[in-house]
């Protein structure tokens, strides 16, 4: 099997999102499409998959020339696209959802249960995987809901499937899950299109990569001849900084103590927490999924409860009962999932960057909108946000200028604590380094900052020392020369700090 | 997914300037309330035209036209002012079936305190007059706001789903209601009446007044105030508001009963209208009417769109149409038919919004 795409032209509007792009996959390969926010890496696939037409251009699959225009064409075509939203219904089992739209019936027209549950129990088998087909799909991990969604598509004989970005809520142990599954397709002689921001991941399980930027292919070739470093340096176009940012600052252990937590617990989510942060210290809090950290701090924002233990700002111990509270308080926490959890997708720029501040500037009850469009011109200075009109939806904006978005209204409240929760998720590469710079410089002006992250090299990065959960207790804390990756996983594999390193590397 | 065509700078500029087409489109497809604007405008040429047919000099035409409007909006002032307090709770991502029977029950509170006879409560206690009066519109508006704020307690607290917790209210209120007043003859003082029929020249319009004044009011509190803006986070998106250090909680409840504040208007208008109330009958159906309105107004029924003006529009527009089917003699069991098409249409209308 041999996918070419030749020439592919596609414009919206005025704005050429691919210009004269050509690329060929063939079975058995993983390859690696990457690529900035906004680069058209989304629109090529859409064409390919037949959600969108190109304006120019031609596919040739095995040498024939095929039109492709809805996703039913790419599906007959052996071309199969795992969104990053799943198409499952989770309140039915895996064997009807693998014949959602499909459902083979018997002869009096009521649905053929058994059959569809041979027919999955046959691909399980096929794919080596272990799971019972009667399971509700509800009930499954984020990876298994992967594996089930690619099962479906080999069912229905795909020899090329694009999975946009499928690790990007998956913990470690489920990613290598999801890996598996890719190594068993690229056996079964499938070709895959792997599009990622992670390039850890790149590197470990595609053999070829290909790079978009603003619409053209700047590079491709083999992983095994390139560095993360290089493909950094393909997407962004100039020489992308990879040191550490973690400045020398000794006066971070003598500065005010601004946050202190003790013996903070929960019932389920984390136990007998001891921290304390100082003014203008970043810290980072990192681990494995279900290390409890989101919810740790989500407690101390006000918007979980917590059973037991006592929080101190500046010495003096407070009761958060609600999130008002703690912003009056002067903590504030940037959530993780922007889409669920901090973008309002009804609103517009200015509303998202402003809501926190509503209730402060405000006189009796009337929003004072020229000093929150003040407030936030400076902000969109400082963050380099790159918008149309304050008055336009958010969902115009790219996932960075969204992240960027949702700090400025976090700035614009002037927090002494700020919890930064995977701030760089679903961003691209400049973004990211924006934030990152942002943060660096927040903590220059005194602010106390947490940075709660997944991605080790991130942690590494900007914070001056990290504190490494395990299933919501706090297994070791790090300095600035103890940090590294290889430590870290110890530790968020449940791993002590004394003892002899079995590393679990990954 | 469809690929979202942006507009460039200049195709805005251009559909902005050269041509009224290019404007009405623009205008079509950015500004939600145009379309709905549109609707209502083509209604009342149609129903401004049939009335157009029956009479003879552009005097007597113009009075018959003034009239007929007075009547439209006074008809339909309470259920508007209704309209536009579920359009903040559907706004919240809400419902409020219950408007209907806190009717009745406000309603029901208002005649017991002003009745002159033996059961009036002000009137037992020896306050008469203006002050039993304007302690009535007092009491009255505090019983709504209170009812308001139950419901919104039991669906903020007791996490009981909106539609249940209103349904539940729904009954409780008509039921208790009609108990109570078995048998009741009322007997509500003239000088209450004045709220309603007290004149503006030669014309009784104050209900109408009312209806301007809230909806003034509404629209300034949903655009520029903390609580109006938050009503629409709410909705749009409950936990992003909640970690945005929105109080959801309070934001409910005060739209709930703000609800029931804004019934107990209504109930005052009806009470002082007509002088007494069907207990068993008033307010019947007023959620749907409510709702409908809302829902041709642009509301969103899953919560964080809705306007107050489109509100407006959407009750006029099915006030409007009542009237032109009434002119137009269509049988009166066909006309909810009529109401239920347009609401359809209302919403396959807006769908295009959604997408673009």
């Amino acid at each position: 099997m041999k996918v070419e795409m030749n020439n592919i032209r596609k414009s919206f509007g005025n704005n050429d999102v691919l210009k004269d792009v050509s690329f060929s996959i063939q079975g058995g390969e993983i390859c690696a499409l990457l690529g900035e926010n906004g680069a058209g890496k989304s629109t090529l696939m859409n064409i390919l998959g037949g959600v969108v037409s190109a304006d120019a251009g031609s596919i040739f699959i095995d040498g024939v020339e095929v039109d492709i225009h809805n996703p039913i064409h790419a599906m007959e075509a052996g071309i199969a696209f795992i969104h990053q939203e799943l198409n499952l219904i989770n309140d039915l089992p895996i064997y009807e959802n693998m014949f959602l739209g499909r459902e083979i019936k018997t002869k009096r027209g009521s649905l053929d249960l058994k059959k569809m549950y041979n027919k999955t129990t046959e691909i399980f088998k096929r794919m080596n995987i272990d799971l019972d087909p009667e399971t509700m799909v509800g009930e499954l991990d984020a990876s298994y809901k992967q594996i089930v969604e690619i099962c479906r598509a080999m069912m229905m004989n795909a020899t090329l499937i694009i999975m946009d970005e499928p690790t990007t809520s998956l913990t470690d142990s489920e990613i290598e899950r999801v890996f598996n599954m890719m190594r068993t397709l690229k056996e079964h002689d499938v070709g895959i299109i792997f599009i990622s921001h992670k390039l850890n991941e790149v590197m470990e399980i595609c053999n070829r990569y290909i790079v978009l930027r603003d619409g053209v292919l700047v590079a491709e070739g083999d992983v095994r001849n390139v560095s993360k470093r290089d493909l950094a340096n393909y997407m962004v176009g100039f020489d992308v900084r990879t040191e550490s940012l973690r400045r020398n600052r000794e006066t971070s252990q003598t500065s005010q103590e601004i946050l202190r937590v003790e013996d903070l617990s929960h019932p389920y989510y984390f136990r007998d927490i001891h921290l304390a942060i100082n003014a203008g210290e970043i810290v980072g809090i990192t681990g494995l999924l279900g290390d409890g950290r989101s919810e740790l701090f989500q407690a101390i924002f006000g918007a979980e409860k917590y059973q037991s233990g006592r929080v101190y700002l500046n010495s003096k111990q407070i009761v958060i009962k609600n999130t008002y509270e703690a912003i009056e308080n002067g903590i504030a926490y940037l959530p993780r999932n922007r889409k669920e959890n901090a973008i309002i997708k009804d609103m517009n720029i200015m509303e998202n960057a402003s809501i926190t501040t509503w209730p402060m500037f405000t006189k009796r009850g009337i929003i004072n909108s020229r000093k929150h469009e003040e407030t936030f011109e400076e902000h969109r200075k400082a963050l380099r946000i790159k918008m149309g009109s304050i008055t336009d939806s958010i969902t115009s904006l790219s996932g960075g200028n969204q992240q960027k978005v949702v700090l400025a209204k976090w700035l614009a409240a002037n927090p002494k604590v700020l919890i930064l929760d995977n701030p760089t998720q679903g961003v691209d590469v400049g973004a990211k380094e924006d934030i990152y710079d942002i943060i660096l410089q927040l903590a220059e002006e005194g602010i106390a900052i947490v940075v709660l992250s997944s991605e080790a090299q991130e942690i590494i990065r900007v914070c001056d020392r990290a504190l490494v959960m395990y299933h919501g207790a706090i297994q070791g804390e790090l300095n600035n020369e103890q940090m590294n990756e290889q430590t870290i996983m110890h530790l968020a594999t449940g791993g002590g700090l004394g003892e002899e390193k079995g590393v679990h590397q990954i | 997914m469809k690929p979202i065509l942006k507009p460039t700078i200049e195709q805005k500029t251009e559909m902005g300037k050269t041509t009224f087409l290019g404007w009405f489109k623009n205008k079509w497809s950015k500004d939600p309330l145009f379309s709905i604007l549109i609707a209502l405008m083509i209604m009342v040429v149609l129903q401004t035209i049939t009335l157009g047919f029956d009479y003879g000099s552009f005097g007597e035409w113009l009075q018959a036209w003034t009239n007929n409007w007075i009547n439209i909006l006074r008809n339909n002032a309470g259920v508007g002012i209704v309209a536009l307090g579920m359009t903040l709770v559907i706004m919240t991502g809400g419902i409020d079936l219950s408007v209907g029977s806190t009717l009745v029950i406000t309603g029901a509170f208002a005649m017991y305190l002003l009745d002159t006879g033996a059961q009036g409560i002000l009137g037992s206690v020896g306050i008469t007059g203006i002050p039993a009066i304007l302690l009535t519109i007092v009491l009255v508006l505090g019983f709504g706001y209170l009812l308001g704020a139950l419901i919104g307690v039991s669906i903020t607290k007791g996490m009981v789903p909106p539609f249940i917790a209103t349904l539940g209210a729904m009954m409780i209120f008509r039921s208790v209601t009609q108990h109570f007043t078995q048998g009741y003859n009322t007997s509500v003082p003239a000088e209450f009446l004045q709220i309603s029929s007290f004149k503006i020249g030669s014309f009784m319009i104050m209900p109408i007044v009312y209806w301007i004044i809230i909806a003034i009011i509404l629209y300034y509190v949903s655009k520029r105030t903390t609580f109006g803006r938050q009503i629409i986070a709410v909705g749009s998106n409950e936990k992003a508001a909640k970690l945005s250090g929105v109080k959801v909680e309070k934001v409910k409840l005060r739209v709930y009963a703000l609800m029931g504040l804004l019934v107990s208007v209504a109930a005052i208008i009806q009470v002082s209208r007509i002088g007494s109330m069907d207990f068993s009958n008033a307010g019947r159906g007023m959620e749907m009417d409510a709702i409908a309105a809302a829902v041709v107004g642009g509301t969103n029924m899953l919560g964080g769109r809705g306007f107050i003006l489109g509100t407006v529009y959407g009750m006029l527009i099915i006030a409007v149409m009542n009237n032109l089917l009434n002119l137009f003699g269509v049988p009166p069991f066909l006309r909810e038919a009529f109401k239920g098409v347009i609401v359809i249409v209302a919403v396959l209308l807006q769908r295009k919004e959604k997408t673009a």
